[in-house]
């Protein structure tokens, strides 16, 4: 019986053993400064860590090895790149429609990963734990490398399409791109915690298939195989990303039973800023790309609703539950999409990118998909100003929306309820009337009026004349909108003009 | 077609089938392995191949580059074996598993009982040097005529190598049950092989134990306590044994006892259903522990064993009274339905 087990070896040390040999002990304890004026920003949030060394490694990657997993990442993407301009990929798309949510990636999500960068570079430098900073330190290189790469790729597409030439420029000033940069500004200002919670937890880790899944395959389906390149270059780093998301929550609620309620608030609030924020990748979605993938509301289906709800399954085992008005989400996925493109286009004068009216094969797919909501409240409405645009008298609102103080768009969303009735919701604070879109934003103000009534509305600031001047031109002149070609529709643009010129050109090719 | 994979630094083996994914098959069989997006995009599973031959599939030359398959690694959400194969994964050794090596055994039925009125107590004699194993583990016992074997787990201590003790909860329809409640009788021959399973006792931790049983599934921890008290450990012991009925009670006697003459062993059976002429904890399982310790449970170490509603009741408790997965361990015998549940990656084990 007690004959040696020959399985008993010396035993090899694991990769994370390994990893903790290499790591241990390379932070230094001050002597003669106070830990808490190195680190001012990690009490006040009001979590509570009692072992930093309990955090769990997410990854464990030396600085070599990442520099040349990212090297050869980026030497097989530029190989890509070079190859899709010197054989004229932007020939080969399926429509130049389909540019405009390359528009909106460039002007709207990619400053987004440059603020990431921003924000982890931040919070990598004020943990007091080494395991969060040095995590935060690798995803700090990797958001600005996404950055970089992105405006790489799509610049190849602003050689010859209208609307890309300006990106970062436009993200801090046009009036609807203030709805990503308030959303990224609020989880910077916001201290450290809710900073990953806000954008590793709720937005790399839920959200993030509903972000990268519409763009990457929307490019696939499209032809945009540059832009599907730069989108698998990304998602290889994301695996940290979502590591990082999932161990820090979980950091969080073991450490101590006083971060949950904080924790779950915190859910709740990024929860409702992303599924905000993702009402532009709806429309994207559903209107933009001429070859469809999937409708938003089957995106939300899967992604939200059944990949999610395994999440909040098992999160409840801390007591944290499915974060508030997410039932709101689901009655608004019928709508969500159909209600942004109208609005935008609207508004279409003053953006920096087209729309359309959608076409009637579009419309029997939208019919399909949206059996409850589409031909009742949408199509109407794309018939009417269809035939408005018939008569020459394509419907331009020339008007400035109401926007909510919170997420910063403009106050078009319907009642979950009821979907022929705008919902409002208005606050006095100090006297003063704010107002929200939905109770989700209502109750994020309510939480912290200081921080919203700061809000830099566009709107407002157009009225103030903070935005170049007080009519429409010189504000698209502040905006460096290209007037006549990056805004109005896409019948009549240059961006059709030359799409259609290429198109005739290779008929012409074909019939000699 | 199968294959045999074998996971270190586990030292675990188990079957793959033709064309199913090494991360699905580890799944299944309650091995983690780090995983995100489960379609070769994101990199989080990513292993090395020590020995054998797989193919990549669909994995992402951004997520698994050319260099890193030159050097071996794979990802385990895309890649499927063309040969046995042996894989180094990103998980926690332990240092308290013995991995000792899996065998083939024939025992002869001693002795059959039945301990409840579903339960069958079997009792196996070995020759020779008989069986190692960690308390805790199972084996996979050939039923004749039933060509995959079934698991159970041996309910007496490592300190009898040859003669082990099953406990056979009859599963109605189950044809391997039903043979073995109908049809063992002593001096009959099984064939069976093991030790398997990663549930066995986190000793090295030295904090206070709690086990949770319900039904047959006191079997593993009637070993892992007689063994733990055999070996004298001063620490706290408490077993909660769950059961519809008084009548379902198996072996009080043998806990009572124990506990008599062992004062850091307590023993509480408890009753769900019908309690008439009973006088002892009533509830299920999870509703006991959360009286008895007034929902807080940090600072122990808790072995679960029984149905998976009782495992899930249970963890939730324990989860919501601040022990989190690192202090909690389970066997819970997964069937293809459990499998298919759907989970997200934030726990490994539970």
């Amino acid at each position: 019986m007690n004959t040696p087990n020959p399985n008993e070896r010396l035993r090899k040390l694991s990769l994370k053993e390994r990893y903790a040999h290499l790591t241990r002990g390379l932070d230094w304890q001050p002597t003669y400064q106070d830990k808490k004026k190195i680190f001012p920003f990690t009490d006040y949030e009001g979590i509570k860590i009692h072992d930093w060394d309990a955090f769990e490694d997410p990854f464990r990657l030396t600085m070599d090895s990442y520099w040349k997993y990212q090297a050869e990442k980026e030497r097989k993407l530029y190989a890509v790149i070079d190859s899709f301009a010197q054989n004229n990929g932007q020939m080969n798309i399926s429509d130049a429609r389909y540019i405009n949510a390359l528009k909106i990636f460039i002007t709207a999500v990619s400053p987004l990963e440059y603020a990431a960068h921003r924000g982890f570079a931040h919070v990598g430098r004020h943990f007091e734990g080494v395991g969060p900073r040095i995590a935060c330190q690798f995803q700090a290189i990797d958001e600005l490398r996404h950055a970089q790469t992105q405006i790489h790729t799509i610049s190849h597409f602003n050689k010859f399409f209208d609307g890309l030439h300006d990106p970062l420029h436009m993200y801090n000033r046009v009036w609807y791109l203030s709805v990503p940069k308030s959303f990224f500004e609020d989880a910077i200002t916001a201290g450290p915690f809710e900073f990953l919670t806000a954008v590793s937890f709720s937005f790399e880790y839920v959200l993030t298939s509903l972000l990268f899944v519409p763009f990457m395959s929307g490019a696939a389906y499209n032809g945009d195989m540059a832009t599907v390149t730069f989108g698998f270059s990304a998602q290889s780093d994301e695996s940290r990303h979502m590591t990082l998301g999932l161990e820090i929550i979980k950091f969080m609620l073991q450490q101590d039973e006083g971060n949950v309620p904080i924790v779950q608030k915190w859910i709740d609030k990024w929860f409702w800023r992303g599924y905000r924020l993702l009402s532009i990748i709806a429309m994207m979605m559903d209107y933009m790309l001429p070859k469809k993938i999937m409708s938003w509301k089957e995106a939300w289906e899967m992604y939200f609703e059944q990949g999610g709800g395994a999440l909040f399954n098992d999160l409840s085992r801390y007591g944290i539950r499915l974060p508030k008005y997410h039932e709101v989400a689901k009655a608004e996925k019928d709508h969500y999409s159909h209600q942004a493109w109208s609005t935008f286009y609207q508004y279409s004068h003053a953006s920096a990118f087209h729309t359309w009216t959608p076409s009637e094969e579009e419309m029997t797919w939208f019919a399909e998909k949206y059996p409850a909501s589409f031909n009742q409240l949408y199509r109407p409405r794309y018939d009417y100003w269809a035939k408005a645009e018939a008569d020459g008298k394509r419907f331009y609102n020339n008007g400035l929306p109401q926007l909510c103080q919170v997420c910063q768009i403009p106050t078009f969303f319907t009642e979950p309820t009821d979907p022929t009735r705008i919902s409002t919701r208005t606050k006095i604070y100090n006297g003063e009337r704010f107002y929200f879109c939905s109770d989700g934003c209502h109750d994020i103000f309510e939480d912290e009026p200081e921080k919203y009534l700061q809000s830099w509305l566009p709107v407002h600031q157009i009225l103030q004349g903070n935005c170049g001047g007080t009519t429409v031109p010189e504000v698209l002149d502040w905006y460096h909108l290209n007037q006549g070609a990056d805004n109005f529709d896409y019948l009549g643009s240059p961006d059709e003009a030359l799409w259609e010129n290429w198109q005739s050109a290779r008929k012409r090719v074909i019939a000699s | 077609m199968t294959y045999q994979l074998t996971i270190e630094p586990l030292g675990e083996t188990l079957a793959v089938e033709k064309g199913q994914t090494m991360l699905d098959a580890c799944l299944r069989a309650g091995v983690w392995l780090p995983h995100a997006c489960g379609h070769g995009l994101c990199g989080t599973c990513k292993i090395t191949v020590l020995e054998g031959e797989i193919a990549h599939n669909e994995a992402s030359s951004f997520a698994l580059m050319d260099f890193e398959r030159n050097e071996g690694k794979a990802l385990a959400c895309t890649a499927t074996l063309e040969a046995d194969t042996v894989i180094e994964a990103e998980i926690d050794d332990d240092i308290d598993a013995r991995h000792i090596p899996i065998r083939d055994f024939r025992g002869v039925i001693e002795d059959r009982r039945m301990l409840t009125d579903d339960i069958l107590g079997l009792w196996l004699r070995l020759p020779d040097e008989g069986i190692d194993f960690q308390a805790g583990q199972y084996i996979a016992l050939f039923v004749p005529g039933i060509e995959a074997p079934r698991s159970f787990s041996i309910a007496s201590p490592p300190s009898q190598p040859n003669l082990i003790e099953l406990h056979i909860r009859l599963v109605p329809g189950g044809q391997a049950t039903s043979w073995l409640h109908h049809h063992a009788q002593p001096g009959m021959e099984l064939r069976f092989t093991g030790p398997y399973g990663r549930f066995y006792i986190r000793k090295s931790a030295g904090l206070p134990k709690l086990f949770l049983a319900g039904g047959s599934g006191l079997s593993s921890p009637q070993s892992m306590i007689i063994d733990l008290i055999e070996q004298d450990d001063p620490l706290p012991i408490t077993l909660v044994h769950g059961a519809r009925a008084p009548k379902d009670l198996y072996n009080m006697g043998l806990f009572q006892e124990l506990a008599v003459h062992h004062p850091n062993f307590r023993y509480i059976p408890a009753v769900s259903g019908d309690i008439s002429g009973w006088s002892g904890e009533i509830g299920l399982v999870h509703e006991v522990i959360q009286r008895l310790y007034d929902g807080r449970f940090e600072g122990h170490q808790a072995y679960l064993c029984g149905p998976p509603p009782m495992i899930d009741a249970c963890i939730m408790t324990l989860m919501r009274g601040r022990l989190f997965e690192h202090h909690i361990f389970n066997e819970k015998f997964v069937t293809p339905a459990d499998a298919e549940q759907a989970r997200s990656p934030l726990f490994k084990r539970i």
